[in-house]
């Protein structure tokens, strides 16, 4: 399973998918041209990693600042997978990193943690406009 | 233009609190350029936190569903052309947004904006949580390029009902309309 690896650019996430090392980072913002498009590899990937291993502890990075409307489904697509894993054969724990002052990110979170309990949600109270 | 017609077209724009207004080609690049200038402009006017990010995320939902929905315009080559404004009014920022769109989705459009006109936020944040969790989205709408978020997206970031308006566009009535779109944060 190759790790997967993508830099920043103005309207889409630095993509940080170690899977060798079992830890995830999404950073920046999402807001491409074709959210499909965009996330659709990524998606594949991940559900071949999450297959293929067992009794992980997989650690997921979300740091994200912003992401529109048709990045948030792909996103929730995303976070389902790894419920999915969390609930038969690994551990996953998800780090929300969140401005203090930004409600929408951190409700999002909130209802990422009700939709699917299984992740081990730890909201983390950061400056992000300092990052 | 006339120089003395440009000064009155940019002093209008003044005296209705206009930050920034873009009038022509849309495409993903424009639009990220765009983005990052009103972030800038709100930077240097110290507009941060929740509400410039509010209004960021509702200018991107604006832009994009004009570059995704409008028709090419006429006499052009696969161009998707639109208009959009960003000002602020006594506290409050507005954006507006004019694009073609067909004649065949108006009702759609008017359906989907229409009884978000009505919801109180509480409302408004059930139903995204609902369409969040909606399976079946790219069955029910078929027109649908995305997940069916992005009017409650604007819903949700705005601080006042969104306002609309669909007009037949003249010489072109069966097949095309002129959309604007009114978010207020």
């Amino acid at each position: 399973m190759n790790d997967i690896y993508l830099a920043r650019t103005t309207h889409s996430p630095e993509v940080d998918f170690r899977f060798s090392e079992n830890t995830l980072t999404l950073t920046g913002e999402a807001y491409p041209e074709n959210a499909n498009e965009f996330f659709h590899p990524l998606l594949i990937a991940l559900e071949s990693y999450l297959k293929f291993v067992d009794s992980r502890d997989i650690e997921f990075n979300f740091r994200l600042t912003y992401f529109n409307s048709a990045a948030t489904k792909m996103i929730y697509s995303m976070f389902e997978l790894l419920n999915e894993s969390a609930c038969t054969s690994n551990r996953v724990i998800l780090n929300w990193y969140f401005d203090e002052e930004d409600d929408t990110i951190l409700e999002f979170g909130d209802g990422i943690h009700d939709d699917f309990t299984a992740l081990d949600y730890r909201p983390v109270a950061v400056d992000l406009a300092m990052v | 233009m006339q120089l003395d017609l440009f000064s009155v077209f940019r002093n209008t724009a003044d005296f209705n609190g206009v930050l920034f207004y873009y009038n022509g080609s849309l495409s993903q690049n424009v639009i990220a350029t765009m983005g990052d200038a009103l972030k800038q402009r709100l930077d240097s006017q110290d507009t941060a936190g929740p509400k410039a990010r509010r209004l960021f995320s509702s200018f991107i939902e604006m832009v994009q569903n004009a570059l995704h929905y409008s028709p090419d315009a006429p006499d052009s080559t696969g161009e998707k052309v639109g208009a959009v404004a960003v000002g602020k009014r006594d506290d409050k920022y507005y954006i507006v947004c004019g694009n073609l769109v067909e004649q065949q989705h108006v009702e759609r459009i008017r359906q989907k904006i229409e009884p978000l006109r009505n919801m109180t936020m509480d409302e408004i944040k059930k139903a995204y949580r609902e369409q969040l969790r909606n399976e079946h989205h790219s069955d029910q709408d078929s027109v649908s390029k995305g997940a069916g978020l992005g009017f409650l997206t604007l819903a949700r970031d705005a601080s006042e009902p969104i306002e609309y308006s669909l007009t037949p566009v003249d010489g072109h009535e069966s097949e095309l309309a002129y959309f604007y779109l009114k978010a207020t944060v």
